[in-house]
């Protein structure tokens, strides 16, 4: 199927929990191939291994920044007109955007730039990624003079408290 | 490093010792595409267009990063090739466009002559209803972004091997508590399978008099074969909105992810029928806790029946393993617990060489079958 073998999760010993259950005689003929358990299981979720912390992240890119360390990267971008917030992988796919593009949130905005826009733009977007299901996410992809600025300061609070962890769990090796 | 001489490499490849330059370029041909910044007139720098900032810089480096380019990338090389993926959802109701930007012109234009909003903006007070712009999302935005985290958690790879819709029905899961708490259901959030042991409150828009069939399927955890699902809850021909009314094909069994096998997504499909459908070959018995009657495969089932319903709408949630799921495999599914445990592919050494170069000691212990290690015995 060309799946990368850290995809799954291979697993390989079966350990029974010894319980006894309570037997039903009218479904004991439907139910006795049930213990028929492959001793290999494969996980199919290709957010199993990141959200089990056990996914790898790509260590490489030391010379280059912004490096690619990252299960899930919150990136926001301020253009002259609008504001865009992404959530990405590693390899570029993006997962969560928010923009005050979008008209549902330009329609509540009085103006689509700006640090009110920011700040609810990072409550807009942290809703989306709970929903999602991306609770930890990168925010190391902003130049280090432009994180003192209102607007990203403010997009940062938004995030926050909307509930998202901004910085990623480390990963298990061992 | 110089490229050696074509005549030097052959003579290397034919006779006897081979050459061991990285870099030997065989044959010299011409680049298969434009090179990188070929469109610069590097005679007259002066005239160029200075970034003038490191942010400008850093975004048109950003959107270069991600264009297509005809050189092999390690993006290339890991991701595979995106193949043209097959529409088989709903078709788009598309309204008047003219009428809505122009209602939309005009919002904005109201917005902008409205003191208190300017000055919420200026003192940077303003903050807006979430619930109403979440409601508005669901109309507009919603679906295509639904379509593309489905996508990216491997719901159409696995469930319709690669063909996707996008849900224009937005739709409601709700798991109640016992506490009046109410668990939603939204596309990739965690839900624990004690909090979805009983039946969930499922709504969504329909009009009156169409038929729907609702289907949630587990496709990560099924114990003996790794392609196929678990079917968890089938009601069929459900009359608008009311889910009591529909016949119930298989009936709800609460989720059993296995310990130590992480993460699995339990999908809620909604599929708009045209007509009311013989669904009589995927009945299950009535209490069927038996999991080889359980085993599904959407694809084939929507391939039976995919002249008469297409899909409409997708909720999707992780579950992972808790107390409830040891009292399923006890009491209903009549089976002892199977507990996983994470095994780590082994990690990739190259072929071993006889005399290796700059290597520590325990090179030799990466290649031993047996654990005997060199390092950190003393």
């Amino acid at each position: 199927m060309g799946l990368n073998p850290e995809q799954w999760v291979t697993c390989l010993s079966v350990r029974f929990a010894s319980t006894t259950a309570s037997l039903k005689t009218e479904t004991e003929v439907d139910t006795s191939e049930n213990e028929v358990v492959a001793p290999n299981f494969t996980n199919r979720n290709p957010r199993n291994l990141e959200q089990m912390a056990l996914a790898r992240k790509e260590r490489g890119w030391k010379t280059t920044w912004p490096k690619r360390e990252f299960w899930h990267r919150l990136r926001l971008e301020r253009t002259q007109h609008y504001v865009e917030a992404f959530v990405e992988r590693s390899n570029g796919d993006v997962v969560v955007s928010a923009s005050t593009r979008e008209w549902a949130i330009k329609r509540h905005l009085y103006s689509p730039k700006g640090v009110a826009a920011c700040r609810n733009l990072g409550r807009v977007m942290a809703q989306r990624c709970l929903e999602a299901g991306i609770n930890f996410v990168d925010f190391k992809a902003i130049i280090p003079w432009e994180r003192r600025c209102d607007s990203i300061q403010e997009f940062e609070k938004g995030v926050k408290e909307g509930g998202v962890v901004l910085h990623e769990p480390r990963r298990i090796y061992r | 490093m110089v490229a050696p001489l074509l005549s030097t490499a052959l003579r290397g490849a034919r006779g006897g010792r081979s050459f061991g330059t990285a870099a030997v370029l065989w044959k010299r041909a011409a680049p298969l595409g434009p090179m990188p910044n070929e469109d610069v007139d590097v005679g007259n720098l002066e005239a160029l267009q200075r970034y003038r900032s490191f942010a400008r810089y850093l975004r048109q480096a950003e959107r270069a990063g991600r264009e297509p380019c005809w050189w092999n990338t390690y993006r290339k090389h890991t991701d595979p090739p995106a193949e043209p993926q097959a529409d088989i959802g709903l078709p788009r109701e598309r309204l008047s466009r003219a009428k809505e930007l122009k209602e939309r012109k005009r919002i904005l234009r109201e917005n902008h002559r409205n003191a208190e909003m300017e000055r919420a903006a200026r003192l940077r007070t303003v903050l807006i209803p979430l619930d109403e712009v979440r409601a508005e999302w669901e109309r507009t935005s919603g679906p295509f972004h639904k379509q593309r985290v489905a996508k990216h958690c491997g719901v159409f790879r696995d469930l319709f091997k690669g063909a996707a819709f996008t849900p224009w029905v937005a739709l409601r899961v709700q798991y109640s508590q016992e506490d009046e708490h109410l668990v939603p259901v939204y596309y990739g959030n965690m839900v624990t399978p004690s909090e979805a042991s009983s039946p969930p409150a499922v709504s969504y828009e329909a009009d009156k008099g169409s038929l729907w069939t609702l289907l949630l399927t587990n496709p990560d955890g099924h114990l003996r074969e790794a392609d196929s699902e678990y079917l968890h809850w089938l009601v069929t021909n459900i009359p608008g909105s009311d889910i009591q009314a529909g016949k119930e094909m298989c009936h709800y069994l609460p989720p059993f992810p296995a310990m130590g096998t992480g993460y699995h997504r339990f999908i809620f499909l909604l599929f708009k029928q045209q007509g009311p459908i013989d669904f009589s070959q995927d009945a299950r018995p009535a209490p069927c806790y038996s999991l080889k009657m359980r085993t599904f495969s959407t694809f084939d089932f929507y391939r039976k029946h995919k002249d008469a319903m297409t899909p409409a709408g997708l909720a999707f949630f992780q579950c992972q393993w808790d107390n409830s799921v040891t009292s399923t495999f006890h009491q209903l599914l009549n089976m002892r617990e199977p507990v996983f445990e994470f095994v780590r592919p082994p990690p990739y050494h190259p072929p071993q060489v006889k005399f290796p170069r700059h290597q520590p000691l325990r090179y030799l212990d990466r290649y031993r079958d047996t654990q005997e290690p060199t390092y950190g015995i003393y």
